[in-house]
């Protein structure tokens, strides 16, 4: 039994979460294998692993959009049994819904929840301008570049008050400088809510932006929880923070988990 | 190529397709019977033979009919062709509309959950496989030669093809926008009235544009095989007289109409589509 009354409104407790998918040639897989964590409220917490190692499931699984097979997920003293308005999720791929102009893309999910047409309205425009996009709210979404798309995912979830927030590689296909612009706006996103600060999952393979990024990085591997490293930097983090030698260390350690460092390589091969 | 560039090239096939139209009546005059060519020119087509109309006019608002001893007259077939044409017309389209909307529904609520599947979806698959047009008589037994019975008929015809293209633009909505709807707290229903519904129509012109061809297949099928009024009826009578021109007349009604009624559909979805993606691709292609 978890203990309800310590469930904070949004943190995440994954208590041996198992998930098992049968292929299509009758082959069982485990994407996600007993994987048990604490995410405390308002955490930045960065989901790092190698391809195919069961982020997506993870992700999915918090989400309610996937059931679990074993094992359960709680947010705040509540049980995930499905999806819902409490966790927003940032798809890896492009989910603006192209037959509503972006204004009426960021106020899909308050217009759900009944929140009047003009204090949505009030809502939805302060988030446009906090993602800078204030100059497209009546154009349609097929008028907006990638980068513009994900600022209007990113302000329709902060704009719709969810509590948790799930981000799936959301920033995977773009460019260099769009990327690091849109780590700033999510930090001030994130930041500048009033407390409490809304707790932030984000999967990610590159292991820079994790280190940029992250409260928290926690490594998953053939479906395991592998490491779970605390990033105590402050912010604003650059260039220079990332060349600590305290942030080398981590970020050795990360590139190690992913397979690409020397001295793994060797140590596994002796 | 330009818009203005395309215009004119439309407009030049158009003439040369009238003018050789008329060349033909010209080289091959032959008659079906005497006073009837089976190529009627437009000097034809324009006089004797809008005239002759007027043997479809029943009578009345102060034009007499032909059946009470009045000569063919240009206002009696000018009345003619405007309320046979009337009637067909709202035929086609209150069967259209009702195909449309039931199919619609329909396929929308087959795609609903596994048990409307199993419980709509196999006796749809057997009521598709139906032959269209053989099906006509039976509708008459059921219906009678009214106007309910040949706006069933094409309601049924039109509805089959909503009913095919709503299941398939249904199953091709990426799954993305679903999750993305449910995620920030849409219920089912509204997944349907914000989500399916705009994310199918796009893939619907195709059966639109189809159902278009159908209903006027099926009106004038209707309208053969047992009528009192509409263009149908009046192809049934020039056809037992062996009437080519009139025929042909009441052809060239039907491409107007058509053509009309593409316009108009083409205009109010161009409108309804804005927000799709790269609807000028072929251009590119081209
Ligand atoms: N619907 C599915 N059916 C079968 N196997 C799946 C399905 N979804 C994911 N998998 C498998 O689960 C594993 C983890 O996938 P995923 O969570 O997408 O990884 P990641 O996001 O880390 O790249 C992979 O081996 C993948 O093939
Ligand atoms: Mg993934």
């Amino acid at each position: 039994m978890t203990d309800s009354s310590q469930g904070k409104p949004n943190d995440i407790t994954f208590t041996d979460v198992t998930r098992t998918f049968v292929r299509g040639d009758g082959q069982e897989v485990t994407a996600v294998d007993g994987v048990s964590a604490h995410i405390r409220e308002g955490e930045f917490v960065c989901l790092v692993g190698p391809s195919g190692c069961g982020k997506t499931t993870l992700l999915q699984m918090v989400s309610g959009l996937l059931p679990t097979s074993g094992g359960a997920i709680t947010v705040g003293a509540k049980q995930v049994t499905g999806p819902g308005p409490d966790r927003g999720v940032v798809f890896q791929k492009d989910s603006v819904f192209p037959w509503f102009r972006v204004i009426d893309n960021v106020e899909y999910g308050m217009k759900r929840r009944g929140v009047p047409a003009a204090e949505r309205r009030d809502i939805a425009n302060r988030y446009l301008e906090l993602v800078s996009l204030s100059h497209v709210a009546r154009a349609w979404p097929k008028e907006l570049s990638g980068g513009m798309l994900k600022r209007v995912a990113i302000a329709t979830v902060f704009a719709n008050g969810s509590d948790v927030l799930l981000l799936d590689e959301p920033f995977a296909a773009l460019d260099y400088v769009t990327k690091h612009q849109l780590h700033d706006v999510l930090l001030d996103l994130w930041r500048s809510t009033d407390a409490p600060r809304r707790t932030i999952l984000f999967v990610t393979h590159d292991v820079d932006e994790s280190l940029l990024l992250a409260d928290r990085i926690i490594v998953i591997r053939d479906g395991r929880l592998v490491d779970d490293i605390a990033i105590d930097a402050t912010r604003p983090r650059d260039v220079d923070t990332l060349t600590r030698p305290d942030m080398m260390t981590v970020k050795h350690k990360l590139l190690a988990h992913l397979g690409l460092e020397h001295g793994s390589r060797r140590s596994a091969a002796s | 190529m330009t818009r203005t560039a395309e215009r004119w090239i439309s407009l030049a096939v158009f003439v040369g397709l009238i003018l050789f139209w008329q060349l033909l009546s010209r080289i091959y005059t032959a008659e079906i019977i005497p006073g009837v060519p089976l190529v009627p020119g437009w000097d034809v087509l324009v006089s004797r033979t809008f005239l002759s109309m007027a043997d479809y006019w029943g009578g009345g608002l102060g034009v007499a009919s032909v059946g009470e001893g009045a000569e063919r007259s240009y206002a009696a077939a000018a009345l003619s062709v405007v309320t046979h044409s009337w009637d067909t017309l709202l035929r086609l389209y209150v069967g259209l509309a009702i195909g449309a909307i039931g199919g619609t529904a329909l396929g929308l609520a087959i795609s609903w959950s596994v048990w409307s599947r199993r419980l709509i979806g196999l006796p749809m698959q057997l009521i598709q496989g139906l032959p269209l047009l053989a099906m006509v008589p039976l509708f008459q037994l059921w219906f009678g030669t009214y106007f309910i019975g040949k706006i069933a008929f094409i309601g049924y015809g039109v509805g089959v093809l909503f009913v095919a293209g709503t299941l398939n633009a249904v199953r091709n909505v990426p799954q993305i926008y679903i999750d993305n709807a449910l995620t920030l707290g849409a219920s089912k229903l509204e997944v349907y009235r914000t989500i399916i519904i705009p994310a199918i129509f796009p893939e619907l012109r195709a059966t639109i544009l189809l159902s278009l061809g159908v209903a006027w297949a099926t009106v004038i099928g209707a309208e053969y095989l047992g009528a009192q009024s509409g263009l149908g009826y009046i192809l049934v009578y020039s056809q037992q007289y062996g009437y080519v021109d009139r025929m042909f007349f009441v052809a060239l009604l039907f491409i107007v109409y058509a053509s009309i009624s593409y316009a108009v559909f083409n205009r109010v979805s161009a409108r309804l589509t804005r927000w799709v993606p790269r609807a000028s691709a072929p251009a590119r292609v081209a």
